[in-house]
Order: C-alpha cells, then sequence, then structure tokens
C-alpha cells in the first residue's frame, strides 16, 4: 500500500486523510500540538449558520479513529522531500508523496501596538473572543458587562505597515459574527465596527450582514481606527475617522475587539527551503498555477490543502483538502 | 573666467537678505576672519576633512589643490625673482618657461617647480588610478559626472601631464629644469634630433595652452567652480550665514561648493541597501545648480544626515532639501488648520510640561512607561497631547510645507505658554529638534526624555536596579547627528545593564527607515532599510535593542523578531 504523510492535522490535514483511505492509500498525519484539530479548536460556533465548532471536529476526529488512520501528535517536523519526512526527533520516516497542510499562523496583534493589545486591560483580538464564547464568560476585565463595544476590521490584514498586504478573507464575516453574538449576550450595548471595506464573499454573508444591521442594529462605521488610549475611567478611547461623512471621530468604550487576520505560517520558510518549495511574496506556499493545478506544489509528489497556501474558510478547506487527495492519488497511480 | 566668478559672487552677494549682509558687516572685522583664513587653508589647499575619510584621497586631493596653488605661487615669485620687482600678473608664469629660455638659470626655483610638479603628477596618476578602482581610496562608488564636468575632468587631467612634456622639451633644448623637467630633458636630447625637439616643443606648448584654456573657461560652469566658491563660503559661514527654510542666494555659495567628490554617496541606505543611484546629495545639488531639479529626487532622503557627517566642504544638505521642497510644495491653506480652535485638551497643572507627539501616542507602551517614571520620580506633571493635540510641526516643515508647520509651531507655543510651564519633555526626537530650533521657546527649558531621566537618576530622585542584562542601543537620526545627544541614553542604559555596541555607531550610525523626511520610497522599502540596520545591531548578541524614538522602535520593531524597546520601557521595568 502506497503511504502519504500528511504534514498538519487541522481541518485540511483531516479531511485530505480521510479521502485518501477511500482511494486506497495509507495516510498519516503528523501533528505537532496535543490532538487534532488545528485552529478550529479555538472557535466556537462557525458563520453564517452558526454551527458549533465542535460539530465539525468531533466529526471529522471520529472518523479518522474509524479509519484507523495513523496519527502522530506532539509531532514536529523539520524538514521534508517528496519521499521522506524528518522529524526534529531526527527520525525519518519514508512515503511515497507528501500533502503540506500546516495552516496559516494569527497575526499578532502587539505589532500594532496603537491599538494597545497586552497594554490596555479591555483590549482583545477576535480569538480572545472566541475563547471566551467557549469558556462561557464574555465579560470585561474586572467582570462587569460591556455597554459599548467595538469591532475594528483589517488588523494585520491588507496593511502595509506591517508588510500584510492581502486580505484575510474570514475576518469581514467573522466581525459581523461576533457582533451579533454580542449582541445576543449584551443586548443593551452599542456594538459597532469599523472597516475600510466589507467583503462578504460567501453562501449567506450578504444575507447576515443586513440582518446585523437591520435586527441587531449593530453599526457599521466606514474608516479605520489611527490609535486608541485609555481615558481616567480605564475605558478605551478610540480615534477614527469616518470616510462617509469625511469627519474625524472620537469615542469611548468598554471593549475593543481586533479581529486578527491570517499570515503566511511562521514555519513555511524553513519547511520550503528544504524541499525547494516557492513562497508566494505574501510568504504563503505558492501552488503551480492558481486553477487546475492549485493543489500541487512546484515540486513533483508534493500537495498542498488549505490555508497553507492563502486565507481560506472552513468549507473552501474542506472543499480543496479532497482536490488535493485526489491529486495525490492520480500522481501515486501514474 | 574671473570675471564670469566674480558677477556670481557679486551677484549672490547683493542679494543676500539684509540679516545675513548685516552678519557679514559684523563678522568681517573680528577675529572670525582670521579663523576663516586658516580654515580655508585646511580644507580648501589641505582638504583636511578628505583624510579623515581616507588618507590617500586626501592626499589625491591635497596634491592637486595644494601643489597646484604651490605651483602658482612659487611660479610667480620666480617669474618676479626674474623680472625684478614689477607688476607681474598671478597667471604671469604659466608661459614663462617657454618665453624666458634666455635668462640665466635658478636652480633653487626649478627645483621647487619640478617637486610641485611631482606632487601634482602624483596626485593625477592616483585620479586617474581612482577612475578605475576607487575601492582602494575608500569609495564604493564614485560620482556619475555630465558631460560638461567630464570635458573639464578630462582636461584638467592632462593640464600636468602636458606641461610636464611641454617644459622638459624646452629643458631639453635650452637647459634649466631640475630632477624631473631637466633630466626628462636631458633623455629626450640624448635621443632625438634638434629639429624633432624644436617641432615638439611647439605643439607641446599648444597643447598644454589649449588643455588649460579648455580648463579655465569651463570651471565656472563645471564642478571645478568649487575651487574658488568654497573660499567665500567658509567665510560666510564663520561670520554666522546659514541656510533656512527658505531659499536665500547664500544656498548658491553651497551648491556651487560642492565638488561633486561623491563621498556622499557611499554612506547613503538608499544607495548601498535600495541600489537608488540618483538622489545623492552630490546629484541633489548638481540638479539644482543646474535648474533640472524634480520633485521625486528632492522628495527621495532620509534626511539622516549620515552624508552630511562625511561632506569635506561642510555643506548644510538637509536644510537646503528642505528649502527645495519648499519652493515646490509649500501651499499654505487657511482653511485646513481652523480645527485648532477649542483643541487643548491637555490635562494637569505641573511646571513639566510632557508632549508625546503623534508617534509616542502610536506607542502607548513607552507612554506608559513615561507615567511610571513621572510618578516614581514624583513629578508632578502637565500633558500637552495625551488625549490628543497638534502636531509639533516637524513632518510637514521636512515635506516642504513650511507655512502649514509655522501654524502649529504658533499654537503649540501659545498652549506651552498657556500653562506656564518651565520644562519641556518629550520622548519624541523629530519633536524635540523643532522645539530646540525652530519654537522660541525662552524660559522653557527643551529636554528629550533621556535627559531628563538621566537627570532624575543623576539627582537621586529616581531609582534603577542594576540587572545582569545586555542591551544594544540605536541612536535615532534626529537624536544623535540631528541634536548631538548620544551620551545621555548610553549612560540610562549602562545604569541598568550591560551596553554593547553595534559596528556603525554614534555619528556613524545607521537610520531607521522609516524617516518622515523620506515622501518616496515604499513601506517595502522601508522594511528592507530596517532588516539591513536591524542586522547590525542584532549582530551585537544583545538581549534587547533599545532606542530612543518612537518612530525608530516602530521601524527597527519591523525589521527584527528581537525584542525593542524605547528607553523609558527599560527604566520604568527597572525602577527599584
Amino acid at each position: 500500500m502506497k503511504r502519504v504523510i500528511i504534514i498538519g492535522g487541522g481541518v485540511a490535514g483531516m479531511q485530505t486523510a480521510l479521502h485518501l483511505r477511500t482511494q486506497g492509500i495509507e495516510p498519516l498525519i503528523i501533528e505537532k500540538e496535543a490532538e487534532l484539530g488545528g485552529k478550529l479548536r479555538g472557535w466556537h460556533v462557525l458563520f453564517p449558520s452558526f454551527t458549533p465548532a465542535d460539530e465539525i471536529l468531533t466529526a471529522l476526529r471520529s472518523r479518522i479513529k474509524q479509519q484507523n488512520i495513523g496519527v502522530r501528535t506532539s509531532t514536529e517536523v523539520k524538514s521534508f522531500t517528496s519521499r521522506s519526512v524528518t522529524l526534529s526527533t531526527g527520525e525519518t520516516l519514508a512515503c511515497d508523496s507528501v500533502v503540506m497542510s500546516t495552516g496559516f499562523t494569527l497575526f499578532d496583534a502587539r505589532l500594532k501596538e496603537e491599538y494597545g493589545y497586552g497594554i490596555y486591560d479591555n483590549v482583545y483580538t477576535s480569538v480572545d473572543i472566541e475563547r471566551m464564547l467557549n469558556e462561557g464568560k464574555v465579560a470585561m476585565k474586572d467582570g462587569s458587562r460591556p455597554k459599548r463595544i467595538a469591532f475594528l476590521h483589517c488588523v494585520g490584514s491588507r496593511d502595509e505597515k506591517v508588510g500584510q498586504h492581502h486580505c484575510s478573507k474570514v475576518c469581514c464575516i467573522t466581525g459581523v459574527k461576533q457582533a451579533m453574538e454580542m449582541k445576543k449576550l449584551f443586548p443593551d450595548a452599542d456594538v459597532f465596527n469599523f472597516y475600510m471595506d466589507i467583503r462578504m464573499f460567501g453562501p449567506g454573508y450578504e444575507e447576515m450582514y443586513r440582518e446585523a444591521q437591520i435586527k441587531y442594529n449593530i453599526h457599521f462605521v466606514r474608516g479605520r481606527i489611527s490609535e486608541a488610549g485609555e481615558t481616567f475611567e480605564g475605558r478605551i478611547q478610540i480615534k477614527a475617522e469616518d470616510t462617509l461623512t469625511g469627519r474625524p471621530l472620537r469615542m469611548s468604550v468598554d471593549m475593543l475587539v481586533l479581529l486578527v487576520g491570517m499570515r503566511a505560517n511562521d514555519d513555511n520558510a524553513s519547511l520550503a527551503a528544504g524541499a525547494h518549495l516557492l513562497q508566494s511574496p505574501s510568504g504563503f506556499m505558492q501552488p503551480r498555477d492558481l486553477f487546475l493545478n492549485n493543489m500541487k506544489s512546484n515540486t513533483e509528489g508534493i500537495f498542498y490543502a488549505g490555508a497553507v497556501t492563502s486565507p481560506k474558510n472552513i468549507g473552501e478547506t474542506l472543499n480543496e483538502a479532497c482536490t488535493a487527495a485526489d491529486a495525490v492519488a492520480n500522481y501515486l497511480s501514474e | 573666467m574671473f570675471v564670469v566668478i566674480a558677477w556670481k559672487w557679486g551677484s549672490w552677494l547683493y542679494r543676500l537678505p539684509h540679516s545675513d549682509k548685516r552678519l557679514i558687516a559684523d563678522g568681517i572685522f573680528t577675529g572670525k576672519t582670521f579663523a576663516a583664513v586658516w580654515e580655508a587653508f585646511r580644507e580648501c589647499l589641505v582638504h583636511r576633512r578628505i583624510y579623515k575619510v581616507n588618507p590617500l584621497l586626501g592626499y589625491m586631493h591635497m596634491s592637486l589643490a595644494f601643489g597646484w596653488f604651490l605651483l602658482i605661487a612659487v611660479g610667480w615669485a620666480e617669474t618676479i625673482a626674474y623680472l625684478g620687482l614689477r607688476f607681474v600678473p598671478l597667471q604671469g608664469h604659466v608661459f614663462f618657461k617657454y618665453f624666458a629660455v634666455g635668462l640665466e638659470h635658478k636652480p633653487v626655483f626649478a627645483f621647487l617647480m619640478d617637486l610641485f610638479l611631482c606632487m601634482v603628477l602624483s596626485g593625477v596618476a592616483l585620479a586617474w588610478g581612482k577612475r578605475m578602482y576607487s575601492k582602494a581610496m575608500g569609495m564604493r562608488k564614485t560620482t556619475h559626472h555630465v558631460m560638461g564636468d567630464r570635458i573639464a575632468l578630462s582636461a584638467l587631467w592632462f593640464v600636468f601631464p602636458a606641461r610636464f612634456v611641454a617644459e622638459s622639451i624646452t629643458s631639453g633644448l635650452y637647459g634649466g629644469g631640475s630632477f624631473l623637467t631637466g633630466s626628462t630633458g636631458d633623455l629626450l636630447r640624448a635621443h632625438l634630433s634638434q629639429t624633432t625637439l624644436m617641432q615638439l616643443e611647439t605643439s607641446a606648448w599648444w597643447f598644454y595652452s589649449i588643455v588649460l584654456g579648455v580648463f579655465f573657461v569651463g570651471l565656472p560652469f563645471s564642478r571645478y567652480m568649487h575651487i574658488f566658491t568654497e573660499v567665500p563660503l567658509i567665510f560666510l559661514r564663520r561670520y554666522g550665514l546659514r541656510s533656512g527654510e527658505k531659499e536665500s542666494t547664500f544656498d548658491k555659495f553651497q551648491t556651487e561648493a560642492c565638488s561633486r567628490c561623491g563621498i556622499c554617496i557611499d554612506p547613503c541606505q538608499l544607495q548601498s541597501v535600495l541600489g537608488i543611484n540618483t538622489v545623492q546629495s552630490v546629484y541633489y545639488l548638481r540638479d539644482r545648480r543646474y535648474k533640472m531639479l524634480r520633485l521625486a529626487t528632492a522628495d527621495n532622503c532620509l534626511m539622516c544626515g549620515r552624508c552630511t557627517e562625511r561632506c569635506p566642504v561642510g555643506i548644510d544638505l538637509n536644510t537646503l532639501r528642505v528649502n527645495s521642497r519648499d519652493v515646490m510644495r509649500n501651499l499654505p491653506s487657511e482653511r485646513r488648520y481652523k480645527y485648532f480652535k477649542g483643541l487643548d485638551r491637555s490635562t494637569g497643572d505641573g511646571k513639566v510640561g510632557y508632549f508625546a507627539g503623534c508617534m509616542t501616542l502610536l506607542t502607548p507602551r513607552v507612554l506608559k512607561a513615561m507615567e511610571r517614571i513621572f510618578t516614581a520620580s514624583g513629578e508632578e506633571v502637565w500633558w500637552a497631547d495625551k488625549s490628543g493635540g497638534v502636531c509639533c510641526g516637524r513632518p510637514l516643515k521636512l515635506a516642504g510645507e513650511t507655512d502649514a508647520a509655522h501654524k502649529m509651531m504658533e499654537y503649540n507655543t501659545e498652549l506651552f505658554r498657556k500653562h506656564g510651564i518651565t520644562t519641556l519633555v518629550t520622548s519624541c526626537p523629530i519633536c524635540l529638534k523643532v522645539f530646540r530650533e525652530d519654537y522660541r521657546l525662552e524660559g522653557i527649558e527643551v529636554l528629550h526624555h533621556s535627559e531628563y531621566i538621566l537627570r532624575l537618576i543623576d539627582e537621586g530622585r529616581l531609582k534603577v536596579n542594576k540587572v545582569d542584562e545586555t542591551f544594544t542601543y540605536h541612536d535615532p537620526c534626529e537624536l544623535g547627528r540631528g541634536s548631538g545627544i548620544y551620551d545621555e541614553p548610553r549612560r540610562v542604559i549602562e545604569a541598568i545593564g550591560t551596553l554593547l555596541e553595534p559596528r556603525q555607531t554614534r555619528e556613524h550610525a545607521l537610520c531607521c527607515g522609516s524617516s518622515v523626511a523620506n515622501l518616496a520610497i515604499s513601506d517595502e522599502q522601508q522594511v528592507k532599510l530596517a532588516r539591513n540596520m536591524a542586522s547590525e545591531l542584532e549582530a551585537t548578541g544583545a538581549d534587547v535593542i533599545v532606542t530612543t524614538c518612537p518612530l525608530c522602535k516602530k521601524a527597527v520593531g519591523r525589521g527584527t523578531e528581537k525584542e525593542v524597546k524605547d528607553l523609558s520601557e527599560i527604566v520604568a521595568g527597572h525602577l527599584m
């Protein structure tokens, strides 16, 4: 039986493994964390249907188990070629092909020091909000209920200043989703979204955006926040420009949520070097083309699945994993 | 030639503003004149500042300038010695050797003249060598010259070899000359017939006079105008004349004093890191002088001051660039600044004012650290702009929008006066420089936070723990080269941990690349500059990179994975 090593056991890695198995191939997933699931583990519910992330994770994990697919967790890959994978322990695993599904790295909000993440108490990232929702306690640092919440879009996306030119795609809809969740938790609170553009590309997204405005009375202000400061009462004071009215704006809020973007995985460069793979200028891995070979790397026998090549939502990632599995199967049967 | 030069100088001097003329009148009969004479000797003839760049390069310039000067001076003396005490024009010696063949020889003069000719010739040889391999003289890149300069340069290169050949032939025919021309003359006589020599003599002297003529005619219009212009520049500078944010004819003395030596090219990071080859000071001054300056060239400069630091003529390059931008961009708009009204959001009522500046507000860790430092030292503070304020004006000034900048300066000055502060502390070197140089803040002491923190430590009002940590320090351009503050931040760092210096430091420190003065390069290019300069800081192996400018902090942070902190942050983190 042919053996394929899948680097990264997130949604993309698990789905690839499952589809390889149905085609009679033996997959082995290598995951550096202690359990499978990747970034989705930290998520609460998914847009636009409010499907619990756990539902998807549980289904994928149980299928992996049922199919008896090999998984090595808490294992890190140091380098690889299309025929072998070397672990950080020095152990080398032979294989017939490799799928790289290592995903992305979250943008570190502290790099935008002007927004005060890690400096002021009530500045959070979208990831913190998901975690708080999962833990079931969303509140300000002192435990009280927020009366005014601001979401800031495009933190670490479409921002030349931090070298991230690309759009992270999913933050717009995440902002809408989280704003609605906040409004559900705190119906009396004013919720604002500060944005440059609202990009509602997926099915049901635009409808959700309308619903947020009409049903939830969430305010959308076109303009980036330039800086955040702290008031004497410990609230967050934000400065922005409402570019639709052309006026500068100042506002005190109880919570500021930064919708952090996806940046290329920090490990891409070192992994790419060993396997002679190309990276696009954004740092994401560069597929052979963007159409018929968008899951193949520039090296024969090495394939990509999921957000390792560009920001994607969960649905797209699951689809791409199937395509990648097909491509691997084709390659191995040649 | 002299008519053109006199006309140029005369009109520039005549059109100087009244206050500058006053400065000249006040300075001319003082010791400043003697100091200027001495400086002119040192710099125009000996070229001391070029020696500092590279000894061989210094010798090349000195041998050409001082050697030629001695040739003219001693030649003139020789002519007088022959003709007796009577009026002899300075150029009287040029063809003296050709016409004065029948006179008895004076070996001392002949020896001296040969010695100086030998000196100049060695300089010419070095100049040829430099064209082929400039690295030997410490120059990675040399100037790319325009056509006029090339012609004048070629003429200059031939003047002395031609003179050497001509004088040698004459000496071969009629005797005279010393170890150089004399012995070459003997050699020629031994091998060539009398008639050949006579024919050669005529053509050699003709060739010599033609190249000399070409050179002198081209001089006032080419780079060689610097030979004469640097002298009045030195005098005027000694009298206190300076370029300002508006153009004046004093600027002409500066632009035409540029010899286009190209020493400014190597220190330019736009050249060494980004490969931009057309915007350096030498090209900027050239374009400005020949009235072909484009805004794109004037805008593309970090104004880091690294070239000014090395300029052998001491031209005030940054100020000239600012006033070029002023000419091309200054369009004051009255309406734009109406928002100043009712903008005072300052808080507190201490006698010590703190002006964070825009960039500190964008790096709130610095602001937080300053709060802790003020609290720890028990200082009562007036916060000028913690909840927002008006920009210090320097970014606009550097962009050439000088009138708009002055509106901001006036607003802030009034604000400071209104709240009656006696000390003004700022964390931003950009603000510091404009407060010190352009604001009229008599009675208010302006301090950068590094100076202020050091004072608190020295006075015992602030106590810090000494720890086993290593730091490296990045000199911000505006603080170091711009304001001469090098030691204060270093002393503060040394009170906390060990300081490791990068390879290029203090006045040679690299720019972070994100300077507000550059209006042309892209973010990516800025990041490239940051990576390049950060690698020198990383190479020290220090735990933390420290700087004293919020803009540098952000910029360096883009170029390294290492921790980058402001001085105030490490002080606040190590308070006793």
